[in-house]
């Protein structure tokens, strides 16, 4: 089964987020930040979305999308940030990096569901 | 809830005289005023840790050298607290000793109660905070309280008012660092732990044991959610270009005392979770303190077209 991985520095949104796809039969793992997260995606070729917060010590999620972008330029691994971050110039550079979508925390897992599962293949 | 900002005052003046004056100029003035006794100052000084300043009678203790011990005694103990003496014939601290001239912020008397008006709002109301961002402030926070449990608990808000004091509520607080072309400062939230630990095992029955950790969580999501939607609707992409300037913070743990160096009033907020079946609480009292920046007439509310409003929690693809 395809594996969605939840990076976020707080154990409040990764234990909600995790919990609640797990709950739907998805199959999760988590990292604590960017660095981690990187590092996890590279051992991990199961790993088919990501979904990732922006603000986040020692790496911070754009910061690590270009790095997957960069490092491992033939990963198709689809990435979503989830975030409290909406500004227009964050998006963009996201955009450019190749992202797929923007979540405005909090997150409402029902709305998303379904995409979730589409991106994850 | 009002918009108009009120603030918490200690009225330390037994006078029959003058009682009502004060009360009408407390009601006034946006002051919620606190009448202590002499025998239960110390406890009242000790349980409340959201004043904005104390209104002092030079008759306040039997002599005058015990009305000086008491001055000094509040000045040792709440030092931060502009201490207002009320005097009898002059509103002039020039003829006492220096030892206690310097106790005191400034002097007044009943008979000239506008000139209090303009102490107090050089020590209390000095700076002005728009009502939209206010108002604001208000509604985030108890969106995102609320957001964070499932079944949602009741929500009470308190007026949200001015504080001078330094004091340190409960065991556990967080800041987050607000920055904008119109503010510097930081966002501080300040709650017990053991409250949050109740509400999180009644409200999230399925999570792991809850320790300090998941309170310290708890906390840290919500000031993360509370700023970031504070950085959406106020800030945008107009971050602080200008000064790098920081000053230290102090903490002293002893005292559960934190400064910012800087004697500017805070505005302070306190919400109040409650779980109307068990009877359990959470109060969280939530300052902003702009230490480092302050200038209202910059503040803008952002606006944007309905068509680019995105709800949280949906997805917006690319």
């Amino acid at each position: 089964m395809a594996k969605i991985l939840i990076v976020d520095d707080s154990s409040t949104v990764r234990d909600e987020v995790a919990g609640f796809l797990k709950n739907a039969g998805l199959d999760v793992a988590t990292a604590v930040d960017g660095k981690d997260g990187l590092a996890k995606l590279k051992a991990d070729p199961g790993i088919k979305l990501v979904v990732s917060d922006v603000n986040m010590p020692n790496m911070d999620g754009l910061t690590m999308v270009e790095k997957i972008r960069g490092e491992m330029g033939n990963s198709t691994v689809n990435i979503i940030m989830l975030t409290t971050e909406s500004s227009p110039s964050m998006k963009e550079r996201g955009k450019a990096a190749g992202i797929k979508g923007w979540i405005v925390k909090p997150f409402k897992g029902d709305a998303v569901l379904e995409a979730f599962k589409k991106l994850a293949g | 809830m009002t918009d108009k900002l009120l603030s918490k005052v200690l009225v330390l003046d037994n006078s029959p005289e003058y009682a009502d004056t004060i009360k009408h100029f407390c009601d006034e003035n946006n002051l919620a005023g606190l009448k202590v006794q002499k025998n239960n100052l110390m406890s009242v000084l000790r349980s409340n840790i959201d004043l904005g300043a104390i209104l002092y009678s030079e008759n306040y203790g039997d002599t005058p050298e015990e009305n000086a011990e008491i001055a000094m005694m509040i000045q040792s103990v709440r030092g931060e607290l502009p201490l207002i003496l009320r005097r009898e014939k002059t509103a002039t601290l020039d003829d006492l000793p220096e030892e206690l001239r310097r106790v005191f912020c400034a002097a007044y008397v009943a008979s000239d109660m506008p000139a209090l008006r303009s102490v107090i709002d050089e020590y209390i109301f000095c700076l002005v905070y728009p009502n939209a961002l206010v108002r604001g402030i208000s509604e985030i926070t108890g969106s995102v309280l609320t957001s964070q449990f499932k079944i949602n608990p009741t929500m009470l808000t308190e007026a949200p008012y001015i504080v001078r004091d330094r004091i340190i509520f409960g065991e556990v607080f967080s800041l987050i660092p607000l920055e904008s072309s119109w503010c510097r400062g930081y966002m501080m939230l300040q709650t017990e732990e053991q409250p949050i630990l109740d509400f999180l095992e009644l409200y999230r029955p399925s999570a792991e044991v809850a320790d300090f950790r998941a309170a310290n969580s708890f906390l840290g999501e919500v000031t993360n959610l509370i700023w970031g939607s504070f950085k959406n609707r106020y800030i945008g992409d107009a971050g602080s270009a200008g000064s790098k300037i920081q000053v230290p913070l102090i903490v002293n743990h002893k005292h559960k005392y934190i400064s910012f160096g800087t004697d500017n009033p805070q505005l302070c907020f306190i919400y109040t979770l409650v779980d109307e079946a068990s009877g359990r609480t959470v109060k969280l009292y939530q300052r902003f303190i702009f230490n480092l920046n302050w200038s209202p007439e910059d503040f803008k509310e952002i606006t944007c077209d309905v068509d680019e409003l995105v709800d949280s929690g949906e997805l917006e693809l690319f």
